[in-house]
């Protein structure tokens, strides 16, 4: 792998995060890495949505449900393909259950740390980290 | 098992604290050291945060 590569490239290796956590990291070479990234944010989405957490819509009734969803966008793929199959669906009665806020937490940060990944994979690409 | 405050921060700590010690740090001991700090900071932190919510709600 060349370490400093065009921008426009770099772009490219940092989308495969959106289809899977990790997957930028094992093009670029860094594998090992990538299996825990993979583990990790995968681990982070799956509790939040054991502990009944939404993958809230960008139509959801309030603010910061809706700036919820944009983080959880972060996610790319598991967030669409959850939304597609109805994997944390946002049900009103369930704000009231003890764990949802925590849900919601997981998965919410699962997205933020797509997104570090990411821009962790174009930096690598770049050059501008190891 | 998950049904449970403490338990919940403590899982979400140890996954937020592995991830950004896995993307920052390349030698093992900097690596643990990064996982300590972090999880301590969180579960210390909201622990203080959330006693100080009770005392001040009394």
């Amino acid at each position: 792998m060349p370490s400093a590569l065009p921008r426009w490239k770099a772009y490219a290796y940092s989308l495969p995060t959106l289809l899977l956590p990790g997957l930028s990291h094992w093009f670029l070479g860094r594998r090992r890495r990538a299996v825990a990234f993979f583990c990790i944010v995968g681990a982070t989405f799956w509790v939040g949505l054991l502990l009944h957490g939404a993958l809230f819509p960008f139509h959801a009734p309030n603010w910061l449900y809706r700036l919820g969803a944009l983080a959880e966008v972060g996610l790319g793929a598991p967030y669409a393909l959850g939304r597609i199959i109805g994997l944390g669906r946002l049900d009103m009665r369930d704000a009231a259950d003890l764990m949802f806020g925590y849900g919601n937490t997981f998965l919410v940060s699962a997205g933020l740390m797509n997104m570090l990944l990411m821009m962790d994979a174009f930096d690598i690409a770049v050059g501008r980290k190891e | 098992m998950l049904n449970d405050h403490f338990l919940s921060l403590a899982a979400f700590s140890l996954l937020v604290a592995l991830f950004f010690a896995t993307l920052n740090h390349r030698d093992r001991r900097g690596f643990w050291k990064s996982v300590g700090k972090t999880m301590a900071w969180m579960v210390v932190g909201s622990l203080l945060f959330a006693y100080f919510m009770l005392w001040t709600a009394r």
